[in-house]
C-alpha cells in the first residue's frame, strides 16, 4: 500500500488509513457506492486521518458520513485546514502521493 | 512502469488478504499437535491436580480417581449397571456407579445427511476416549465426612427414566448420612436433579453443594473465528466465552455469580449446568492433565448447607444436554429463569438483529418448508426495505457511466490537480443535472445487517442437513461439487482447495457482471483489484456453507436485475 499518504502519521492513523483502504478496494466494490461528496466519505476520510491524525481525523470522518445521508448535503467538500497547524505533518497539499487518493469507491 | 508497479500492488495485496483470510477464517492447526506439546510440558511439572492442597472446599476434579484404560463406547457403557433413559427426543443411560450422567443420543440428529448414518452423541461414558459427562454432588467441610464419590454404587427407585416416570438415587454413607438424588428429564434437553441429605448422625455437618461438567480431550471444532466453539457461561449476567487452548495455557478460571449458567458448547450442541437462579455459587472453568489426557472442567460449588442432627438439606440444579435450538432455549430461560440461556448460541455483537433475523427465518421455512427458499425469500425482503434507496443510487451510478467518457477526459486533464478534478466533477453533475446518490449513510448502516444474516445462516442448526435442490443436500455445508472434475464427470478428488462448486461459481459470475454495470473507478489500484475481485470472492465462498453462497448468488442477481431496469428506463 505505498500510496497510503503520510508516512509520518501515527499508528492508530495508519491502521485506520488501512482499514479505510481495505474497505475501498475489497467491500465498497461489492456494496456499491453511492456517495454524495467529492471527495468521497473514503477518500475524505483518508485525507482526514492522514492530516489531522487518528482522533481528530477520524472524527471529521465520521462526521463526513453522518452527514452523507438522503436529507443530507451534497457537492465539493474538501477536508478543512492545511493540516500546519500540527507541526509534524507539514504541507501535505503538495504530496505527490496525495494524489493517488482522488478514488471515490 | 507505474502502472505496472500498482498492478504487483494489487496482487500483493491479495494475498495478504488471502492468507489473513486464512489465519482468521480457515480451521486452526491440527490441535493434536499442539495438544501433545502441551501435555508433555505439563507431565514435567507433575500432575496438575485441581483440589491440589487447599482447605477452601473445592470440586473434585470429574473421575480421575478411575485410571482405567480408555476402552470404546459400547464396552465403557457395559462397564457399570445403568438406568435407561427414553423420551421422544433422547436415549441414554445414567450410570448407577458415580451416579453420572454420561450417555445421551439425540433422536432427531445425525452425523451426516445420509439418513442411516449414526445419531449424534451428546455425552459419552466415562473410561471412552472422548469422555463427556456430567456429575453432582456434595463437598463436605470436614473431609473425613463420607460423601457420595466417582465410585459410590447408588440405589434407584426404578430402572427407566422417562419425561413421566422421574428416578430416584439413594445411598447411605453408614455413618447416619442419606443422600438422596432425584432426577428427571422433559420432553425435550432438560434434566432436573434434585439433591437432598437428611442426617441422621450424631452430629452437624456443613456441605457444600456442586455440579460439574467433564470433557476429555479437547474437542475438534470447527475452527471458525466467528463462532464460538468451547467453555461459556452467563455469569453474572455477562456471556463468558473462552478457548480449551486458553483454559490449558492461562490456566484456571474462578468466579462468583448468583444464577445464570455454564458448560461447554459445540457448534450445534450444548451441555450446560443451570443452577437455581437464586444460589450464590463459585462457578469455575479448569484444565488438567490425567491419563495422559487434557481434561476440561466447568463446575460450580454452592452455598454451605449446615445440616443439623435429625434435619435435611436440599440443592436443585439444571442440565441441559441436547442441541441448541432457539425455541428450546428460549422456553428454558423463560420457564426456569435461565439468564441469556439463547447466548449460548453465537448471535454475536448484532444480536438486536440476528436474533430477530433468525426467528423471522424460521418461522418463514414453517411456510415454505425448505430452509434455502425461506432465504431466497427473506433476501427479498431486505432488497425490498433497501430499495428506494439502492433505486437513487442505481440512477446516480448509471447517469454517472453514460457520462464515463467526459470523466476520463476530465481526469486526463487535471491530471495532478486533484482539488480541480473534484470540483470539475461536481460541476459536470450539476451541468448534467445528475441528482445526488442517496449517501453513504445507508451503505454503512446496511453493513450489519449483511454481516447479522451472514452469522445467522452460518449458526442456527436449522439449517443443518437442511436441502436446498439438486446436488445441495446441506445448506450449512460447502457445495459437494468441483469445476476441477467437470462436477463428477471425471473421477478425480481434487484437493480442498480446488473444490469451487456450481454455487461458488455462479456467485463469482453474478458478481462479475454486476460489476460490469457499474462505472469503472478512478483508482488505478482499484480498478485492477476489481478485476480479481470476483475470481478471489469464488474461491473464497468455495468453502462457505452453501446456504450463504446461494444468497450471496441471489442477492447479486437481483442487483443486477434492479439496475438493468433502471438503466434500460434511463437509456444507458
Amino acid at each position: 500500500m505505498s500510496n497510503l499518504p503520510g508516512s509520518d502519521v501515527g499508528l492508530l492513523a495508519r491502521l485506520l488509513q488501512f482499514a479505510v483502504r481495505g474497505y475501498q478496494l475489497f467491500l465498497s466494490p461489492y456494496i456499491g457506492w453511492s456517495c454524495r461528496y467529492q471527495p468521497t466519505c473514503s477518500a475524505y476520510m483518508m485525507e482526514a486521518l492522514a492530516r489531522h491524525g487518528a482522533i481528530k481525523g477520524g472524527w471529521m470522518g465520521f462526521k463526513r458520513i453522518m452527514r452523507c445521508h438522503p436529507w443530507g448535503g451534497h457537492g465539493y467538500d474538501p477536508v478543512p485546514g492545511c493540516g500546519c497547524e500540527q507541526n509534524k505533518a507539514p504541507s501535505e497539499d503538495h504530496n505527490p502521493r496525495i494524489t493517488a487518493l482522488s478514488s471515490c469507491k | 512502469m507505474n502502472e505496472q508497479r500498482n498492478l504487483w500492488i494489487a496482487i500483493a495485496a491479495s494475498v495478504v488478504i488471502l492468507v489473513g483470510f486464512q489465519f482468521f477464517f480457515a480451521p486452526e492447526p491440527d490441535p493434536q499437535v499442539q495438544e501433545a506439546q502441551v501435555r508433555e510440558q505439563l507431565d514435567v511439572n507433575g500432575t496438575n491436580t485441581p483440589q491440589a492442597a487447599s482447605n477452601a472446599p473445592s470440586v473434585p476434579g470429574g473421575q480421575q480417581q478411575l485410571a482405567a484404560p480408555v476402552v470404546n463406547r459400547d464396552d465403557a457403557l457395559a462397564k457399570s449397571p445403568r438406568i435407561k433413559i427414553e423420551t421422544p427426543r433422547v436415549e441414554g443411560s445414567i450410570r448407577l456407579v458415580g451416579g453420572m450422567i454420561d450417555d445421551i443420543q439425540l433422536q432427531d440428529y445425525r452425523e451426516t445427511e445420509e439418513p442411516n448414518s449414526p445419531l449424534i452423541h451428546v455425552l459419552n461414558p466415562t473410561g471412552s476416549d472422548n469422555a463427556y459427562f456430567a456429575e453432582f454432588g456434595w463437598v463436605a467441610a470436614d473431609k473425613t465426612v463420607g460423601v457420595p464419590n466417582s465410585d459410590t454404587r447408588w440405589t434407584a427407585s426404578s430402572n427407566e427414566l422417562t419425561p413421566a416416570t422421574p428416578v430416584t438415587l439413594s445411598w447411605d454413607n453408614g455413618n447416619g448420612l442419606t443422600f438422596k438424588r432425584e432426577i428427571s428429564i422433559d420432553e425435550n434437553f432438560m434434566f432436573s436433579i434434585k439433591q437432598s441429605v437428611k442426617n441422621d448422625g450424631g452430629s452437624d455437618v456443613t456441605l457444600y453443594p456442586y455440579g460439574l461438567i467433564s470433557r476429555k480431550g479437547e474437542p475438534k471444532t470447527a475452527g471458525f473465528y466467528i463462532l464460538h466453539e468451547g467453555p461459556l457461561g452467563v455469569i453474572d449476567g455477562t456471556l463468558t466465552e473462552m478457548k480449551y487452548q486458553d483454559l490449558v495455557e492461562d490456566g484456571d478460571v474462578e468466579k462468583k455469580t448468583t444464577g445464570g449458567w455454564l458448560g461447554f458448547t459445540d457448534k450445534y450442541w450444548l451441555v450446560a449446568l443451570a443452577p437455581s437462579s437464586d444460589e450464590e455459587l463459585t462457578t469455575r472453568f479448569s484444565h488438567h492433565v490425567a491419563d495422559n489426557a487434557d481434561k476440561f472442567q466447568t463446575d460450580y460449588l454452592g452455598a454451605a448447607r449446615t445440616v443439623a442432627v435429625g434435619a435435611e438439606a436440599a440443592s436443585e440444579t439444571r442440565l441441559f444436554a441436547g442441541a441448541k435450538e432457539v425455541s428450546v432455549l428460549d422456553q428454558y430461560a423463560n420457564e426456569f429463569g435461565i439468564t441469556n440461556f439463547d447466548l449460548a448460541i453465537d448471535f454475536g455483537w448484532f444480536y438486536f438483529l440476528t436474533k430477530p433475523f433468525f426467528l423471522f427465518l424460521q418461522w418463514l421455512n414453517h411456510l415454505v418448508g425448505n430452509f434455502g427458499v425461506s432465504i431466497l425469500i427473506f433476501t427479498v425482503l431486505v432488497k425490498a426495505v433497501m430499495f428506494p434507496l439502492a433505486n437513487k443510487s442505481y440512477k446516480s451510478m448509471s447517469a454517472m457511466k453514460k457520462l464515463q467518457p467526459q470523466i476520463t477526459k476530465m481526469r486526463e486533464q487535471f491530471k495532478d490537480d486533484r482539488q480541480r478534478q473534484q470540483q470539475e466533477m461536481m460541476a459536470l453533475y450539476k451541468r448534467e443535472k445528475i441528482n445526488p446518490a442517496s449517501g453513504c449513510l445507508p451503505i454503512v448502516v446496511q453493513i450489519p445487517v449483511f454481516f447479522a444474516l451472514y452469522k445467522v445462516l452460518f449458526v442456527n442448526i436449522e439449517m443443518r442437513h437442511a436441502p436446498f435442490f439438486g446436488w445441495i443436500q446441506d445448506l450449512s455445508a460447502p457445495d459437494p461439487t468441483s469445476l476441477f472434475n467437470l462436477f463428477g464427470l471425471i473421477p478425480f478428488d481434487p484437493p480442498q482447495m480446488l473444490m469451487i462448486g456450481v454455487w461458488p461459481l455462479i456467485m463469482g459470475i453474478t458478481m462479475f457482471l454486476q460489476q460490469k454495470l457499474n462505472p469503472a473507478p478512478a483508482d488505478p489500484t482499484q480498478a485492477k483489484i476489481m478485476m480479481f475481485l470476483p475470481l478471489i470472492f469464488t474461491f473464497m465462498l468455495a468453502s462457505f456453507p452453501a446456504g450463504l453462497v446461494i444468497y450471496w448468488a441471489w442477492n447479486n442477481t437481483l442487483s443486477i436485475m434492479q439496475q438493468r431496469y433502471i438503466m434500460y428506463k434511463m437509456g444507458v
